[in-house]
């Protein structure tokens, strides 16, 4: 218990800091800004009760919302992917369901089912957040654009971060 | 009380959520100007657009009557002011019968039926023999060219409308005085065709197209529409399609114009036939 908060723990500042540092400073052509920090909604063990992952998932909205100047808006966009992720696991769960205590991985649970998975979350948070960020409905079509672009970009980084982890 | 626990205790989640999106979207609205600001004017908007809602119906109750005042004032300032025009004529009549003097007699009445998506449309007013109407008497909405009446009730009138395959009306470019033959060719309620102007003439897309008053049936100047694409066909003459200004879906109230000489006028012209 103790032993995977730390290692949580260490996961969020890990993310957090490569968020803030490194990718908030990456600008692919105005387009495109990959959110790579929503993986610490997605790795989150499987039986963390729900409060706790709204809370969390909150908290890190917040910092990177303290980071980069944009209060409210990664706080509300997390704050909802972090809401939908107990329905998205309930509907794409495995066959024998989830092993308590285990991390919500691509190791654990295979490439399939954590791509489909952390796609869904994914395209719930960037659209969230970019209909924030604009906070209007004209230009939809460009704001869907920007969002499966960076989407596309965020799930790329996210699955060679799991590759990563998993071969390690 | 237990059974708010329960409600508490079944949604806990929803309720957290709802509380910490709150919180986010408080500080959305405090933290960006943007944001605050189009959230602000959303809100206005929504109360601002129903208000406007309510006061179009209320708007919209009173039309009728507002409608009818106008028609008939209208009417009365028509034919005053052919009263006036008439008299320029004073020293070629010496009788000062207004009958003689005015020359266009102005009802309004009411379209009561309507088509635009046949071949041949015709449309009813709601006026009659009773109330003077005869056959051969212009339709106009407003300065615009609408129809002519071409059967007639005791208190109804049948109209044949210009968008009609067999309603033909004379008409000229206005800056040019050249006239050719108007009709309808079945396709767009907003478009007619002008024939038999001939291509050494001028036209510029954009011209305006009024009627001549030969026919004795439209007064002279009435607004047609204006030329919005021209070809040159094989024969010497233009084929001219013109946008009507009458917008035939939306014919509410119209006047029903009368000559009062065309009697005269045709008996004179037929004297020599």
């Amino acid at each position: 218990m103790i032993n995977s908060i730390l290692r949580f723990s260490a996961i969020f500042i890990l993310l957090i800091l490569f968020q803030v540092l490194v990718l908030n400073h990456i600008q692919f052509s105005g387009f495109v800004n990959p959110y790579v920090y929503i993986m610490i909604v997605l790795l989150l063990p499987s039986l963390t009760p729900s409060w706790v992952v709204l809370i969390i998932s909150f908290l890190s909205g917040l910092v990177i919302d303290l980071f980069s100047g944009s209060p409210g808006m990664h706080a509300s966009a997390t704050l909802l992917a972090g809401f939908s992720r107990q329905y998205v696991l309930r509907i794409i769960s495995p066959r024998d369901g989830y092993e308590s205590g285990s991390d919500l991985s691509m190791a654990a649970y295979g490439f399939r089912w954590f791509f489909i998975y952390a796609a869904v979350i994914v395209l719930i948070h960037h659209t969230a957040l970019f209909f924030l960020e604009v906070f209007r409905f004209t230009d939809f079509f460009r704001t869907i654009f920007r969002v499966l672009l960076s989407s596309f970009f965020t799930l790329g980084f996210i699955l060679l971060i799991s590759y990563y982890r998993k071969g390690r | 009380m237990r059974n708010l626990l329960n409600f508490l205790l079944k949604y806990n989640n929803l309720i957290v959520f709802l509380i910490l999106e709150g919180i986010a979207f408080y500080w959305l609205a405090a933290g960006n100007s943007y944001h605050n600001s189009r959230m602000v004017k959303g809100t206005q908007g929504v109360t601002r657009g129903m208000e406007e809602r309510l006061s179009n119906i209320r708007y919209f109750l009173n039309l009728r009557e507002v409608n009818e005042t106008l028609a008939s004032e209208n009417n009365a300032l028509r034919n005053r002011l052919e009263q006036f025009t008439g008299q320029d004529n004073v020293r070629f009549i010496s009788v000062s019968d207004s009958q003689f003097i005015q020359q266009y007699q102005y009802t309004s009445a009411r379209v009561i039926n309507n088509s635009v998506n046949k071949q041949k449309n015709f449309f009813t007013v709601n006026k009659g023999n009773r109330q003077g109407i005869k056959v051969d008497m212009a339709v106009a909405d407003g300065k615009n060219v609408a129809g002519v009446i071409v059967s007639c009730s005791e208190n109804f009138s049948i109209a044949i409308s210009l968008l009609n395959l067999d309603f033909r009306l004379s008409a000229r470019i206005k800056s040019n005085g050249y006239f050719g033959s108007l009709n309808w060719d079945g396709r767009n309620y907003r478009h007619a065709v002008l024939n038999e102007i001939p291509q050494h003439i001028n036209v510029v897309i954009g011209d305006t197209i009024e009627t001549t008053g030969y026919s004795a049936i439209f007064p002279e100047g009435m607004l047609v529409g204006k030329v919005s694409d021209l070809k040159k066909s094989g024969s010497d003459f233009y084929k001219i399609t013109i946008e009507l200004f009458t917008d035939f879906r939306n014919l509410q109230y119209v006047d029903v114009i009368g000559n009062l000489k065309r009697t005269e006028q045709l008996g004179l012209e037929n004297q020599l036939q």
